[in-house]
């Protein structure tokens, strides 16, 4: 094998490391698209027996959105396997016990359920803020695109702004300002 | 009997409510104006100046547009709203804070002057930008602003989905991942 040829292979097999950030983004949404980089499924060599999943690192779990009314009508069931085991919890008080749990668990269901699974969930890294550490984020050298554009809050925008945009409503003669 | 008994209760009900109601004026009371308070001398002098409203110059209009369509020359005009055709999401917090007061409400659809079907469609935008803590700034003196300051369910952040307005019953998000 030439020079070339195998820094070829090397640069082929190399895991990437991809970073996602989670601010507004649907986990449910957004476990489908760190899915395919951690399986490799976006990669041309892909193939169930070729171990060609990427590392991905997702930080700012703990701003994820959920759909509607989904914080409170969206549960998690787990049981103990006793008799009266069950318990459900609810995704807002899920939330509040671990912010990176609803998002490894959009993730890891997202997957089909084989024993490739759990090894490919090592490759995830889920971090509920802003700071991670140095040695991971220095292997980071691509950024997944995220699906929804974070909202802008009124009161971020610049009075001069709000003031001079285009206006659609004005009021009638008779309104008293308020 | 129950004929006395009834105008007995329908005068106490006009004595009651008829002058808790009215108003009296010497002029029209409800202009686009504000009230100025200045003290000259001894004398103190309060009066209401119109003022021209502030969105007159930045107004857009569908017929003022270059791009004006044949459809304008029908017998129902549209309203303003569904003349510009806009596809309004309720994080277009800048068009969407137009059309409340400065406690958050909606506004009524005498003051809006829009058709029904828009004025319920505002109406559910800015329920759902307030629910999502967008307009914090528009909002009562005794709600907690900051959303992260809010109860339960309530501090994470939630987006909505425009296609739900006019939904009879939302349906659930499809479960891709259910086997």
């Amino acid at each position: 094998m030439s020079a070339a040829k195998r820094v070829q292979q090397w640069a082929t097999f190399a895991r990437s490391w991809h970073i996602f950030d989670c601010k507004w983004q649907d986990p449910y949404e957004s476990a489908n698209i760190i899915k395919k980089y951690l399986m490799g499924l976006h990669k041309p060599i892909y193939h169930p027996m070729n171990d060609c999943g990427d590392v991905v690192v997702a930080i700012n779990s703990r701003d994820i959105a959920l759909r509607g009314d989904e914080w409170r009508t969206r549960a998690y069931f787990h049981h103990t396997g006793y008799p009266g085991g069950a318990s459900w919890t609810l995704a807002w008080e899920l939330h509040n016990k671990d912010p990176t749990m609803i998002i490894k668990k959009a993730v890891y269901r997202a997957m089909k359920g084989n024993l490739q699974r759990r090894h490919t969930m090592q490759r995830l890294f889920i971090y509920p803020g802003e700071n991670v550490p140095e040695d991971v984020l220095q292997n980071v050298t691509n950024q997944i695109r995220q699906i929804r554009l974070v909202p802008t809050r009124l009161d971020q925008i610049p009075e001069e702004v709000t003031k001079t945009y285009p206006k659609v409503m004005d009021y009638p003669e008779d309104y008293v300002l308020k | 009997m129950a004929g006395l008994v009834r105008a007995g209760f329908s005068f106490a009900k006009t004595a009651i409510f008829s002058t808790s109601v009215r108003s009296i004026a010497t002029t029209n009371p409800l202009h686009l104006r504000e009230i100025h308070e200045r003290v000259e001398g001894s004398t103190k002098i309060i009066e209401a100046v119109n003022v021209p409203s502030p969105r007159t110059e930045l107004l857009i209009r569908a017929e003022n547009l270059p791009t004006q369509d044949a459809a304008a020359s029908t017998s129902e005009k549209p309203c303003y709203m569904c003349a510009l055709g806009l596809d309004v999401k309720h994080t277009d917090v800048l068009i969407v804070s137009q059309f409340v007061r400065s406690d958050g409400c909606m506004l009524p659809r005498r003051i809006t002057g829009l058709c029904r079907r828009q004025q319920k469609k505002m109406g559910k935008l800015v329920a759902m930008a307030q629910k999502a803590g967008l307009m914090i700034n528009l909002t009562p003196s005794y709600c907690k602003k900051d959303p992260k300051k809010r109860k339960d369910h309530k501090k994470f952040n939630t987006y909505f989905d425009e296609r739900t307005i006019f939904m009879k019953k939302i349906p659930k998000p499809v479960d891709k991942f259910k086997r």
